[in-house]
């Protein structure tokens, strides 16, 4: 994905469409992967919790 | 030269978010583990001492031959009161509650893999005591 592709997919993302949202958390599944694990063990709980999380917050961030 | 210039904005948007995403993460775990996990506090089994788990036990000394269970031989039954209270428990969960050693395990906090160990244990060292097979440690 390009930087201009990147901008118009968050962009999109941000103002609530389920697509976009999907690709950037596509995007970014090793990052969130890396902190969906606790004592060792992958937390299949904490990864929905960090996906809701996102899901909420994408829209406060300024573009 | 726009172009190029467009790029850097948008490379800089793309490390601005990543930052930003990566602190939710973070303050997402931390919150999940404050809110979800506060209940299940764990200790290992290792780091406790027997006697912290026995406390049913500790305040109702079992004299030999006296408890819910009976032993056909003296020998045995003075055998198995001389084992350390945790093996004693986890034996008697196993052969006269019946109890599978996953139960245990869950009941006592621990792994069953410490429990199959615990019971190897306990029933080498009955050996010991009585004498039979006493050479095998």
């Amino acid at each position: 994905m390009t930087s201009n592709d990147f901008h118009f997919v968050l962009q999109a993302a941000i103002a609530g469409e389920h697509k976009a949202l999907e690709k950037i958390i596509e995007m970014y599944e090793p990052l969130i992967n890396k902190y969906c694990f606790i004592d060792g063990e992958y937390d299949e709980d904490l990864r929905q919790y960090i996906l809701i999380r996102i899901a909420l917050k994408i829209s406060k961030f300024n573009i | 030269m726009y172009h190029r210039q467009v790029d850097g904005e948008h490379d800089a948007l793309r490390a601005r978010f990543t930052v930003w995403l990566e602190k939710l993460i973070k303050n997402a775990k931390i919150n999940y583990l404050e809110e979800y996990k506060k209940e299940v506090i764990t200790i290992s089994i290792d780091s406790l001492f027997e006697d912290e788990f026995l406390v049913d036990y500790k305040d109702i000394p079992i004299p030999v031959g006296k408890d819910e269970f009976d032993f056909e031989e003296e020998r045995l039954a003075k055998a198995f009161y001389e084992l350390p209270l945790m093996k004693q428990k986890i034996l008697k969960m196993l052969f006269v509650d019946e109890v599978k050693p996953e139960f245990i395990a869950k009941h006592l906090n621990c792994s069953p893999q410490y429990v199959y160990n615990q019971k190897l244990r306990a029933i080498k060292l009955l050996r010991k005591k009585l004498g039979k097979g006493g050479g095998d440690s």
